[in-house]
Formats: structure tokens, C-alpha cells, sequence
């Protein structure tokens, strides 16, 4: 038992003296956490998330227009009660009075195209018509549609467009409530509907640091676990440990103690800046986030054995870290959310075990939508750990052969 | 059994190939308790795959290990709290202390010595705190040693341990090794250096392609050459047609990079004429000098060959 910790203790010294290692597990993270942090998250004065949508009415149907009121309403109310609170996720443009509609749909879609709005959100004419025939023709056949526009591709704008939708859905709620057809079987179930804290609150800072401390375990996994294993290997240095009582099972549960030691130690320099500088208020210290991260340091020191296992050198391991670690990244919904891709991306995206990773870990944030199941944000990893532990119990190798 | 004659490893049989290389072919030996055994060879003679064996490192393809009077085909964890093992390629992490590096080995073991005992025998109490990727290669070589010491072991493995070093640093070692040969410790040793067998071994195993050739101490196998004395002299350019007068005086006359060697069977005789054959082709015999048999003369008259070629 002595010798497994002290193991891991001097895996870990070793480790943090090198400084290449240093550069890409500490440097390199906190870098990226303060860059990212100053650019998206304090433009807005005090880094809080906001999405600036504009509104407009098409529809100028006198007789029914409390319908397309009704969705105005909605969304001035949700930017309204917004302002209640220190925070405000929703900044609402609106036509002025005796404004032209047209004209101000064509100025806020060049606005959206230019990046200034995250969204617009269009009652087209006839709107209240349809509400209003639908409520009174055939039961549950409600058709009436609102446009949303958002910018495809960028990444707050496809976040805000989910937001939107969120609303529409509680909206069409509700039009159906007044129109007496709302059964209670058929209720949509509306979750997780705000991209925030439970304040509402939706900072980016927030939703920025979980991704952060994610990338900073993947680096340890897929950089940290071949460099040291196979540099150890090819160098003799595990070989000196086989000569010695020392088991690889046991030489196994030092080393990985080593990395989890590592991780806890990126994840206090992050959450603690992330806290102290730039005000992140995600709640990390609770069951399901400490789970998420562990499965994640877990599910990354396994993908580092499966690439130890097929790698005949370190340099060898080193290319395919490489090679796996931006599509392991940015293939995931760690920055950015990922969606409107090809079927091969979106292939990769599915079978990448960072994005569920990442989904779970923030849903259990609550700053996250929630793309995959909740189910598949834990099977998932641990099928690619049990992979990765067939695989490496068969192929690893300890030593160098002759 | 009487203890000085105790067989502490017996190896009989012990086979292992690696492809269509076969690298141990069959060799069998004793090593007795408290002595320092041996076995001496060219390169890829099959010395450092027998010492893997014995370590635990490497499975044999066939042969039986006696080792601390119990039978065994593969070296078990019980046998190593008892070994030292002093590798040929072995490394330690570049990034760890000296004294990290005893600590971190002496958690591996049941018994181990003070860190601060181990570090003032191998002289490394200056270095402490210096990293591994700092030292001089003896330094690391004497830390090595001190690795292979921690628990203070019965038997201890040492496989070239001064290869590559320079005299000092062999010297210093030497020094090491004849302290535990003091201590009443048995060692095994592979070298290909003839100084070196011979200032520390008790029993000498020569080993070739595999196989064990001759075996003895080092007197004993010295004098398998009889009682001839060696005459040897730097002869750079010379037709071997040149040489034949001088076969009346050896019973052995070798040339072989740029010196001649005779075993002289009767040393006056052979001086005598020697030195008229020199005055003859007007020689000027540099570097001549006249010793005993020595265990390179050994491998040379089995073999045909010299150690280092």
C-alpha cells in the first residue's frame, strides 16, 4: 500500500517538474479559461450571458391579433422579468411605434447577419388567423407557426434559437389551455428550459468552465498516460520496477493515482480562478458534477491506455493523441454546441465519449441543454472504458522486447 | 551442509530463443552462497537473457531454477525481497531526486535499509537532491547500485555494471562490489572485461553463442593454458610468412590486430631467440612485455577470438 501511494506521489512530482507537461496540464488551461473569460464572457460588462433578439409582428389581422399579441407578450415579459434580476439573458428589440414592419424585419435580419442579434423572432401575417381557426376547427391540430431566425453556426446563436423554441413550446401551452383543448395526457414535458443557474442566470463564464476543466482531463489522458507509460517502457524504467517485488497491477493503481492527482489539482487552479476572477457560480462540489468528473478523469486515462496499447513507441503515442485530440474536442459540444453537421461528423460526434461526458456534466450544472439522454451521458463513457480495458489487458505492453 | 559450501541457485537446462536466435542454449550452473560467480563473454553471447531469467523478468523456454532451495520456472515476488538487481539498460525517472528514488524502491520491499545508509555507501550523499537527469553517468551507475542494495539483498545481480564508465568510475564501484563481497554477499556478475572478472570474481563461467565453454576460477582456468608464459609485442606490418621461425619457441603464435602473442612453454629459450629473430628482421619489438596466462589468453586460445572484437 506504502508503495502505491508513494508511487503515485512521485509519479505525480515527477510529472509536475517537467515543463512540457506543465505548459499543456496547467499553463495551457488556465490560458484558455482566462482568454476565452475576457472575450466572451466580459464584454458584457459583467460576463453574465445575454442574447439580444429582435421581435416583430407580420400580422395585421385586427379582428384575432391577442393571439400574435399573446407570443409578443411572452417574449416581453420574459425579457422584462429578466431585468428583475441583476442578470438579463433576454435583450428585446422591438419595432417603435409607427415604425414599418418590413423595413424593420430587413434591418433586423442584416443585424442578425452582421451577429448583433442572436435570434429574431417573426409573428407572420395570418398568425392570429390560424390560432383562431385552429382553436375552432378540428381538436388538437393547432398549426400556427412562428419563424425564428437565428444565425446558423454561430454558436450563441444556435443556443439562443434552442432557448426560443423552449418558449414556444410553453407558449403553444398555453394557446392551447385557452383554447380548452389541453390535455393533461398529451403535456409536453418542458425541462431545463433555461440556459442559466437557477436564478436564471446564464453566464458564460459558467457554461465555459466545466468545458475548460474537461479539456484539462483529456490532456492528462490522452497526452499524460502514453508520454509517461510508453517513455517509461522504451527507457527501461518499468523494467527496473519488474526486477523488484512490485506487481504491474499494483505499479497500475499508483500511476492512475498520479492522474487523478493531477486532475484534482487542475480542477482547484480552475474552478478557484474561474470563481475568484470572473465570478463563476456553478455548483461543483455537489454528487452529480464530482461524478461527471470522475467518470471523465476515468474515461480519459482509459482512452490514454487504449492509445498505450496500440502505440509501439512514445513518439508513436504522442501522433495519435494528436491526431485524436482535436476531433475529441471540437467534435464535442465543449466550446461550442454542435449540430447542423454532415451524417459522418455527426457520426463522430455520437461516438465520441467528451460529448457525453460534457452534456452530462453540465445538465448537471444546469448550464447545459441537455442534448443526448441522460442514460447515455454515463453507458456511454464507461462502454469506451470497458473497450479501453479489454484492449489494454490483451495488448499493453510492459516491457520492451528484445 | 557445510555453510561455505551451500548452493545458494542452481540453474540446469535453461533454454531461450527469441525467433530463430537462439540465445541460451542449454546451460547449466551452480552458485554458491557468499561467493562472486561470473560468467564472462563477448557481446550477444547470452549473458545479460540468463540474468533476465534469474531476475524474473524473462520466462525461460525450458530448464530448471533452483533459487533460495526452492524449485522454481519462474522467478517469484517472495525471491525478489531477497534480490538485488543491478540492470544493464536500466533507467530511473529523469525528473525524481536521488534520495525520491531510494524512498520510492524501499516502499517496494518487506525490508529495506535507511535511505541515508544506502546513499553514504554508494558515495551519493552530496547528490541527494539532485535529479536523476542531472547526474554523471557513474552517479547514476552508483545510484543504480544503491537501488539494488535498499533491501539489502542476499543475492545481488549486477549486469555490466561499468560498461561505458570511465576508470575512475569503474574503480569506485569496484570498490562497492568488493565491500559486498565482504559482507559475505552472493553476487552475479556479467562483465566483458577481463580486468574486471578477474580482480572480483571466485568462480568464472566463460560463456559463447549460448553456451558455457569453460568454467572455473580464475586461477584454475589460467592454468588450463599450462604452465606456458605469454610473450606479446606490437607488430603492426608483417607477412605472416615472417613469424614462422618463431613457432620453435611457442606452442601457440598469434597475430592479431597489429601484436603478436606466444605462449612460451620455456621463457628463457624463447627470449633468446626472440630477440635474434628481432636483430635478424631488424624489429624493433615495442611495447614488449612477458606476464602469466590471464583469463583473455583463456578466451582467446577457445575461441580464437578476443573479448572486445
Amino acid at each position: 500500500m506504502n508503495g502505491i501511494l508513494n508511487l503515485g506521489y512521485c509519479s505525480l512530482r515527477a510529472w509536475l517538474r517537467e515543463r512540457i507537461t506543465l505548459f499543456w496540464s496547467l499553463f495551457f488551461p488556465v490560458f484558455l479559461l482566462i482568454l476565452l473569460g475576457v472575450i466572451f464572457g466580459g464584454g458584457d460588462g459583467e460576463g453574465y450571458m445575454r442574447f439580444h433578439i429582435g421581435l416583430v409582428n407580420l400580422d395585421r389581422d385586427a379582428e384575432h391579433k391577442a393571439f400574435a399579441g399573446l407570443v409578443e407578450a411572452a417574449f416581453a415579459e420574459l425579457a422584462h422579468r429578466a431585468e428583475e434580476y441583476r442578470d438579463q439573458l433576454f435583450i428585446l428589440t422591438r419595432p417603435t411605434e409607427g415604425e414599418d414592419a418590413e423595413e424593420f424585419l430587413l434591418a433586423e435580419r442584416e443585424a442578425l447577419r452582421q451577429g448583433q442579434r442572436a435570434a429574431v423572432v417573426v409573428i407572420p401575417a395570418g398568425f392570429s388567423e390560424e390560432v383562431f381557426r385552429a382553436m375552432h376547427g378540428t381538436p388538437g391540430s393547432l398549426q400556427a407557426e412562428v419563424k425564428v431566425l437565428y444565425g446558423h453556426g454561430d454558436a450563441s446563436s444556435e443556443l439562443a434559437a434552442s432557448i426560443v423554441e423552449q418558449v414556444l413550446t410553453r407558449l403553444e401551452r398555453e394557446l392551447l389551455i385557452q383554447a380548452e383543448l389541453y390535455d393533461p395526457q398529451q403535456e409536453v414535458r418542458v425541462d431545463a428550459s433555461w440556459v442559466g443557474t437557477a436564478d436564471g442566470a446564464a453566464r458564460y463564464i459558467d457554461f465555459l468552465l466545466p468545458g475548460v476543466i474537461l479539456m484539462a482531463f483529456l490532456t492528462n489522458g490522452l497526452f499524460g498516460v502514453p508520454g509517461s507509460i510508453l517513455y517509461a517502457r522504451d527507457q527501461r524504467i518499468l523494467r527496473r520496477y519488474w526486477v523488484t517485488p512490485l506487481t504491474v497491477r499494483r505499479y497500475l493503481i499508483g500511476f492512475s493515482l498520479s492522474m487523478l492527482g493531477m486532475c484534482a489539482l487542475q480542477l482547484g487552479i480552475l474552478w478557484a480562478l474561474g470563481r475568484w476572477a470572473f465570478g463563476a457560480q456553478v455548483q461543483l462540489a455537489a454528487p452529480a458534477p464530482v461524478l461527471y468528473l470522475l467518470l471523465s478523469a476515468v474515461t480519459f486515462l482509459a482512452l490514454g491506455f487504449l492509445i498505450s496499447s496500440v502505440a509501439k513507441t512514445a513518439n508513436a503515442g504522442m501522433a495519435i493523441a494528436n491526431i485524436l485530440n482535436m476531433p475529441l474536442l471540437f467534435l464535442s459540444g465543449i466550446f461550442f454546441p454542435v449540430t447542423g453537421l454532415p451524417v459522418v461528423l455527426q457520426a463522430l460526434v455520437y461516438s465520441n465519449p467528451v460529448t457525453y461526458l460534457v452534456d452530462g456534466m453540465r445538465a448537471s450544472l444546469g448550464v447545459g441543454t441537455g442534448q443526448v439522454p441522460l442514460w447515455a451521458t454515463v453507458t456511454v463513457p464507461l462502454l469506451w472504458i470497458a473497450l479501453a480495458a479489454a484492449v489494454a489487458g490483451r495488448r499493453l505492453q510492459w516491457d520492451v522486447d528484445r | 551442509m557445510d555453510s561455505l559450501s551451500e548452493v545458494l541457485l542452481s540453474v540446469q537446462g535453461l533454454y531461450k530463443s527469441y525467433g530463430s536466435v537462439r540465445a541460451v542454449r542449454g546451460i547449466s550452473f551452480r552458485v554458491q552462497r557468499a561467493s562472486v560467480f561470473t560468467i564472462l563473454g563477448p557481446n550477444g553471447a547470452g549473458k545479460t537473457t540468463t540474468l533476465e531469467i534469474l531476475e524474473g523478468i524473462r520466462a525461460a523456454d525450458a530448464g530448471e531454477i533452483e533459487l533460495f532451495g526452492h524449485k522454481t520456472r519462474r522467478v517469484t515476488e517472495r525471491m525478489k525481497q531477497r534480490m538485488g538487481v543491478l540492470l544493464q539498460d536500466g533507467n530511473f525517472e529523469p525528473y525524481l531526486k536521488v534520495r525520491e528514488v531510494l524512498s520510492l524502491f524501499s516502499c517496494f520491499f518487506e525490508r529495506a535499509l535507511p535511505v541515508d545508509e544506502v546513499l553514504e555507501r554508494v558515495a551519493l550523499t552530496s547528490k541527494t537532491g539532485a535529479l536523476v537527469r542531472t547526474l554523471s553517468g557513474g552517479q547514476r551507475q552508483r545510484l543504480a547500485v544503491g537501488v539494488a542494495l535498499i533491501n539489502d539483498p542476499e543475492l545481488i545481480f549486477l549486469d555490466e555494471p561499468t560498461t561505458g564508465l570511465d576508470p575512475q568510475a569503474r574503480r569506485n564501484l569496484w570498490r562497492i562490489f568488493q565491500e559486498l563481497q565482504d559482507a559475505g554477499k552472493t553476487v552475479i556478475l556479467t562483465t566483458h572485461y577481463m580486468e574486471e572478472a578477474e580482480a572480483l570474481s571466485d568462480h568464472v563461467c566463460i560463456m559463447d553463442h549460448g553456451t558455457i565453454i569453460a568454467e572455473g576460477s580464475p586461477e584454475e582456468l589460467a592454468r588450463g593454458l599450462g604452465q606456458d608464459s605469454i610473450i606479446e609485442f606490437e607488430l603492426p606490418h608483417m607477412e605472416a610468412a615472417a613469424l614462422a621461425p618463431l613457432r620453435e619457441f611457442g606452442s601457440a603464435v598469434e597475430h592479431r590486430n597489429g601484436s603478436v602473442v606466444i605462449h612460451a612453454p620455456k621463457l628463457t629459450e624463447a627470449m633468446s631467440g626472440l630477440l635474434s629473430w628481432a636483430r635478424a628482421h631488424g624489429i624493433a619489438l615495442t611495447n614488449l612485455a612477458v606476464r602469466q596466462p590471464n583469463l583473455e589468453d583463456v578466451f582467446l586460445s577457445l575461441t580464437g577470438r578476443r573479448l572486445r572484437e
